[in-house]
C-alpha cells in the first residue's frame, strides 16, 4: 500500500503546480478584465491585397 | 460568442453614447462650425438639406451640416476624425461594432492648454503606471469608450501617434493602458491625439483609474479555499468509504494532510470574516459576521481537538467547503459597475484650470489657487469654477445648478454661481468666493452630509446576527447541560450545535440574491451602486420625480401654441428659424430645407436670432431681445418665446415632451407608491401634469427645497425614492432612501446617487420596483429554507448524531440549495427590457 504515499506526493505536486499557476495568473492581472480580450480577439485585420502577385501566385488574385 | 457580447455592448452603448464632458443635455450644440457660419448665411452652399445623420458619430444633424466627398458630418471634429481614419487605413472602425458609429470629438473649450498640466512631472506621475528601459506605461480613464469599435481603434493608436506601443483597453472600466517611448512622444501629445479622435482622457481626480487589487486578493483566496477543499475531500474519502476504521498510520497521514491544508484556509482565506467579527465585537456590536466567525473557529478548534486526541477525523473538509461557499458569496457581492462613477465630487464638473488676467496678459491658473478679486477669462462652453461677478454683459446657462432650461442674461456686476456655463460670447468674471466656498461646493456637501437612512441590508444583517448568536449560544449551553454530568458528550454536543448553527446559508442568501439581481438589472440599463440597494428599492413607498431632464428630454422641445401672427407670418418666422441651431428654432422650423433667401442673420446665443427673410425683417427670441432689436414694447410672460415680422409681433410657447412611456410608467408606479413631481422650473406646465400627479406637484423648487421636501416625507415615516438628473437634484438624491439619477448621454455628469438609469430604461421603473420586491421575497424564502436545514442539523447535533460524514454532506448541500434557489429565482422571468 506504500504506493499511496507516492500517489499522494505526485498528486500534491500536480495540484500545487496548478495552484501556483493560478496564483501567478491572478497576480499578473489576467482576471482583471474578462470582457475586453474576448471582444478584441474577434477583430480581423483587413485582408490587404498582396502587392507582389508574382510571388503569391494567383491564389490571392 | 456574439449572442452574448452584443447584448452587453448594446447596454453599454446606450449609457455611453455620451457627449463629451463639456456638452450637457439641454444645451444647444455650439460647435466651432456653427459659430463660424452664423454671422452671415451666404455660404449656404456648404449646407445640405436636413434631416441627415453624421457619417462619423451617427447622431442626427440637428444644426448645420457639413458635406464633403466623404459624406455629411455634424461638425468639423467628426469630419476630421473620419478623414484621419480613412487616411491611415482604419476605416474598419465603422464596421466592427453593431452600430458602427464613433464618439463625437470634443467641441467644447478645445484649447491647446487643456492638457498642458500633463507636461508637469508631478501631475503626469499620477497617470504613470510602471515601465522599463524603453517603455513607460500610462493609465487613463476615457469616459467615451463604449463598444468594440472603440477598443479596436484605441488598440491601433500606435498607427496614429509615433512613439506609442501597445494600448490595452478595458471596456468594463473604461480605462486604457498605453505603452510609450518617452523620447518620442509625451503624455500630453498622446492625450491630445486621443482627444482629437473623440476619446478625451479624463484628468480630474474622480477619474483616476483604480487598480483592481482587491478583486485579485479575493480570487486568490477563493483559489486557496477551493484547492484545500478539493484535496481535503479526497483525503477524507478513504475514511468515509472504507466501511471499517483505517489502519492508524494511514489515518494519521490523512489527518495531518488535512490539518496542513486547513491552516491557510483559516488564517488566509477566512481572514476577512474573522476580522469583521472582531471589529464588530470591539465596538460591542453583533453583526451576522459574529456567528459566522464563531462557527468557523469552533469547527476548526473541535476538529483539531478530535484529531490530536485521536477521537476522530474532525470536520475539516466541511470547514474548507464552508469557507469556499462564503467566499463565493463575497464574489456575488462584488457586482460593481466600475465604469459608472456613483460618488462624484463637485470638482469633476469644474475645469482643472482657467485663464486669469495678470500683469503680463493672461496666465493659466489652477482653480484652487483662485482668490477673490482674480479676473477670469472664460470662453463659451467653459464652466465657471467659483462664484464670480460679471465684468460685462453676457449669457450663462444654469441648467446644472438650478435645472432651469433656458440660458439667462447676466448684467455687469451680477454674481454668477459656480457651475454656470458661459454661452455665446467670452466672458470676464471677477472671483468673489474661492472654489471651496462657492455655492456648488456647499450644495454638494449638503448632499453628502445629508441624513440618509442606513441601508436595509445592514439593519437586517445586524438583527439576524444578534438573534442567531443568542439562539445558538443558548442552545449550545442547553445541550451541554442536558448531558450533564457527561462532560465529554456535553462538550461534543455544544460544539456540534455551534457548528451546525453557523449561518452560512443565511450569509449566502442576501449577497447571492442581490448580486444576481444587480447583474440582471445592469444588463437592462439600471445600474446599482451596490447590490444592497435592491433591498431598499423593494420597500419604496413614495416616488419623487424631478421634471426637467428626468421626465422630459430637454433637447427636443415641441411647439404647442402659436399666437397673434397669421399662418403666412409664422411661415416667414419658420424660414428664419431654419438657420438657427437653438432647440426651439429647430422645433419651429421642422425639417424644411435651409432657405437661401434668408440674409443678414445675426444670432445671439441664449437670446435670439434676427435677420431678413425675402426682404422682411424678422426676429425671434426672448422678450428683451425682440424688444431690443425691434424697439417695440412687449408684455413679456415667462415661458414664452416672442417673434416679430415687420411691424407685427406674436408669441409661441414650447414644451419639452415627456420621454416615451412616461405616462404609463407614472400610472403604474402610482399603483404601488405615492408619486410627487418636484421641479425647479416655472409652473407653466402644471396643468399638463395634473392628470398624473393631480395636486402633488411643486414648482420653482430650489435644490435646498427639494432636499427639505424629501426629508419631510421621510420624517413622516416614508421610504422615499428620488429620481433626478442634475446637480440641482444632488442634495435630494443624497438624502432620499434611494436616489436614482437619469443619464442620457453624459454618464460622466451624474450627481452622487445610488442608482444610475439610462434615459431609455426609465420607463421600466415599475418593473424594476417589482423585481426588487421579488429579490426581497426570494431572500425571505432562502432564509426559511436555511432555517429548516439548521433545525434538522440542530436535532442531529443535540442527539449527538452529527458525525463528520453527515456534516460533510449537510453543510454543502444547504449552501448549494441557497445558491441555486436565489440565482434561479432571480434569473427566471427577468423583466425583459428591449434595448
Amino acid at each position: 500500500v506504500t504506493v499511496i504515499v507516492w500517489l499522494i506526493a505526485a498528486g500534491a505536486l500536480v495540484a500545487g503546480g496548478f495552484m501556483a499557476a493560478f496564483v501567478w495568473a491572478v497576480r499578473s492581472g489576467q482576471f482583471d478584465d474578462t470582457t475586453s480580450p474576448a471582444i478584441a480577439v474577434l477583430h480581423d485585420d483587413p485582408v490587404v491585397p498582396p502587392r507582389d502577385t508574382d510571388r503569391e501566385g494567383s491564389l490571392h488574385a | 460568442m456574439w449572442p452574448r457580447t452584443p447584448a452587453r455592448i448594446g447596454v453599454d452603448g446606450v449609457m455611453a453614447r455620451m457627449l463629451p464632458l463639456h456638452v450637457t443635455p439641454g444645451m444647444p450644440r455650439v460647435s466651432p462650425v456653427t459659430t463660424a457660419f452664423s454671422p452671415t448665411f451666404d455660404s449656404a452652399s456648404a449646407l445640405a438639406a436636413a434631416p441627415a445623420t453624421c457619417r462619423h458619430c451617427g447622431e442626427a444633424c440637428t444644426g448645420l451640416l457639413l458635406a464633403n466627398a466623404h459624406g455629411t458630418f455634424c461638425c468639423a471634429g467628426c469630419a476630421a476624425v473620419y478623414a484621419l481614419l480613412q487616411e491611415h487605413g482604419l476605416a474598419d472602425f465603422y464596421t466592427c461594432a453593431p452600430d458602427g458609429v464613433g464618439p463625437r470629438p470634443d467641441d467644447g473649450p478645445a484649447s491647446s492648454s487643456r492638457f498642458a498640466v500633463l507636461d508637469d512631472a508631478l501631475t503626469s506621475a499620477q497617470f504613470l503606471d510602471g515601465g522599463d528601459g524603453t517603455w513607460r506605461y500610462a493609465r487613463f480613464t476615457v469616459p467615451a469608450i463604449h463598444c468594440a469599435s472603440c477598443l479596436w481603434l484605441l488598440e491601433r493608436l500606435w498607427r496614429l501617434e509615433p512613439g506609442v506601443g501597445t494600448c490595452d483597453v478595458d471596456l468594463g472600466r473604461r480605462t486604457v493602458r498605453i505603452a510609450f517611448r518617452p523620447g518620442e512622444t509625451t503624455l500630453r501629445r498622446i492625450a491630445e491625439r486621443m482627444t482629437a479622435l473623440g476619446y478625451a482622457p479624463a484628468l480630474d481626480p474622480d477619474h483616476r483609474p483604480a487598480m483592481p487589487a482587491s478583486r485579485r486578493v479575493l480570487y486568490t483566496k477563493i483559489g486557496v479555499a477551493a484547492f484545500a477543499a478539493g484535496n481535503m475531500m479526497l483525503f477524507s474519502i478513504p475514511r468515509y468509504a472504507n466501511g471499517a476504521p483505517l489502519e492508524s498510520v494511514w489515518q494519521r497521514l490523512f489527518d495531518a494532510l488535512n490539518v496542513l491544508l486547513a491552516v491557510p484556509v483559516l488564517f488566509y482565506a477566512a481572514q476577512d470574516f474573522l476580522v469583521a467579527a472582531w471589529r464588530a465585537l470591539r465596538v460591542r456590536h453583533i453583526t451576522l459576521d459574529v456567528p459566522v466567525a464563531l462557527g468557523l473557529l469552533v469547527l476548526f478548534g473541535r476538529s483539531l481537538f478530535d484529531i490530536l486526541t485521536g477521537r476522530g477525523a474532525g470536520f475539516l473538509d466541511a470547514f474548507a467547503g464552508l469557507v469556499l461557499f462564503l467566499l463565493i458569496g463575497r464574489l456575488f457581492q462584488q457586482v460593481a459597475f466600475d465604469r459608472i462613477a456613483f460618488d462624484r465630487t463637485a470638482r469633476s464638473f469644474l475645469p482643472l484650470s482657467v485663464h486669469v488676467a495678470s500683469a503680463t496678459g493672461t496666465a493659466l491658473r489652477a482653480i484652487d489657487d483662485l482668490t477673490p478679486g482674480d479676473v477670469m477669462m472664460l470662453r463659451p462652453g467653459e464652466v465657471v469654477p467659483a462664484d464670480a461677478s460679471v465684468e460685462g454683459d453676457g449669457v450663462v446657462d444654469l441648467a446644472f445648478v438650478t435645472g432651469e432650461q433656458a440660458p439667462v442674461d447676466v448684467r455687469l456686476g451680477e454674481v454668477v454661481v459656480a457651475g454656470a456655463r458661459v454661452v455665446g460670447a467670452p466672458l470676464r468674471l471677477r472671483v468673489v468666493r474661492t472654489v471651496s466656498h462657492s455655492r456648488l461646493a456647499s450644495l454638494w456637501q449638503a448632499s453628502s452630509g445629508a441624513h440618509k437612512p442606513p441601508p436595509r441590508l445592514t439593519t437586517l444583517a445586524t438583527r439576524f446576527g444578534q438573534a442567531f448568536t443568542v439562539v445558538a449560544l443558548g442552545l449550545a449551553v442547553a445541550g451541554f447541560m442536558a448531558w450533564w454530568p457527561d462532560v465529554g458528550t456535553g462538550a461534543q454536543v455544544a460544539t456540534a450545535v455551534l457548528i451546525i448553527a453557523c449561518p452560512c446559508a443565511l450569509t449566502l442568501a442576501a449577497p447571492v440574491t442581490l448580486g444576481t439581481a444587480a447583474g440582471c438589472l445592469g444588463r437592462a440599463g439600471v445600474f446599482l451602486k451596490t447590490p444592497a440597494v435592491a433591498l431598499d428599492l423593494a420597500r419604496v413607498d413614495t416616488v419623487v420625480f424631478d421634471k426637467t431632464g428626468t421626465l422630459t428630454r430637454a433637447e427636443a422641445p415641441a411647439i404647442v401654441d402659436l399666437q397673434e401672427l397669421d399662418d403666412a407670418q409664422w411661415d416667414i418666422v419658420r424660414r428664419l428659424a431654419g438657420v438657427s441651431t437653438h432647440p426651439v428654432s429647430r422645433a419651429l422650423a421642422g425639417s424644411s430645407p435651409v432657405d437661401s433667401d434668408v440674409r443678414h442673420v445675426h444670432e445671439r446665443a441664449g437670446a435670439g436670432i434676427v435677420g431678413e427673410v425675402a426682404g422682411i425683417r424678422v426676429a425671434l427670441g426672448t422678450a428683451p431681445f425682440v424688444e431690443r432689436v425691434t424697439g417695440r414694447r412687449l408684455s413679456a410672460v415667462a415661458g414664452r418665446t416672442y417673434a416679430s415680422v415687420a411691424d407685427r409681433a406674436g408669441w409661441l410657447t414650447s414644451t419639452t415632451p415627456a420621454r416615451p412611456g412616461t405616462t404609463s410608467m407614472i400610472a403604474a408606479v402610482s399603483q404601488v407608491a405615492e408619486t410627487w413631481l418636484v421641479s425647479g422650473d416655472h409652473d407653466g406646465t402644471m396643468a399638463h401634469w395634473r392628470p398624473l400627479f393631480s395636486d402633488r406637484q411643486r414648482f420653482q423648487q430650489a435644490p435646498e427645497d427639494k432636499q427639505r421636501f424629501v426629508a419631510q416625507l421621510q420624517a413622516g415615516g416614508r421610504h422615499v425614492l428620488m429620481i433626478g438628473d442634475g446637480l440641482n437634484d444632488a442634495a435630494a438624491l443624497g438624502s432620499a432612501s434611494v436616489g436614482i439619477a437619469v443619464a442620457d448621454h453624459a454618464a460622466c455628469l451624474v450627481p452622487a446617487c445610488d442608482v444610475v438609469v439610462s434615459g431609455e430604461a426609465l420607463q421600466w421603473l415599475p418593473e424594476v420596483l417589482q423585481y426588487a420586491r421579488r429579490a426581497s421575497r426570494v431572500i425571505a424564502l432562502c432564509l426559511a429554507v436555511s432555517v429548516l436545514y439548521n433545525l434538522v442539523g440542530l436535532y442531529l447535533a443535540l442527539t449527538g448524531a452529527l458525525t463528520p460524514l453527515v456534516t460533510a454532506i449537510l453543510m454543502p448541500v444547504s449552501s448549494l440549495t441557497i445558491v441555486g434557489l436565489s440565482t434561479g429565482l432571480m434569473r427566471i422571468r427577468v423583466p425583459r427590457f428591449p434595448s
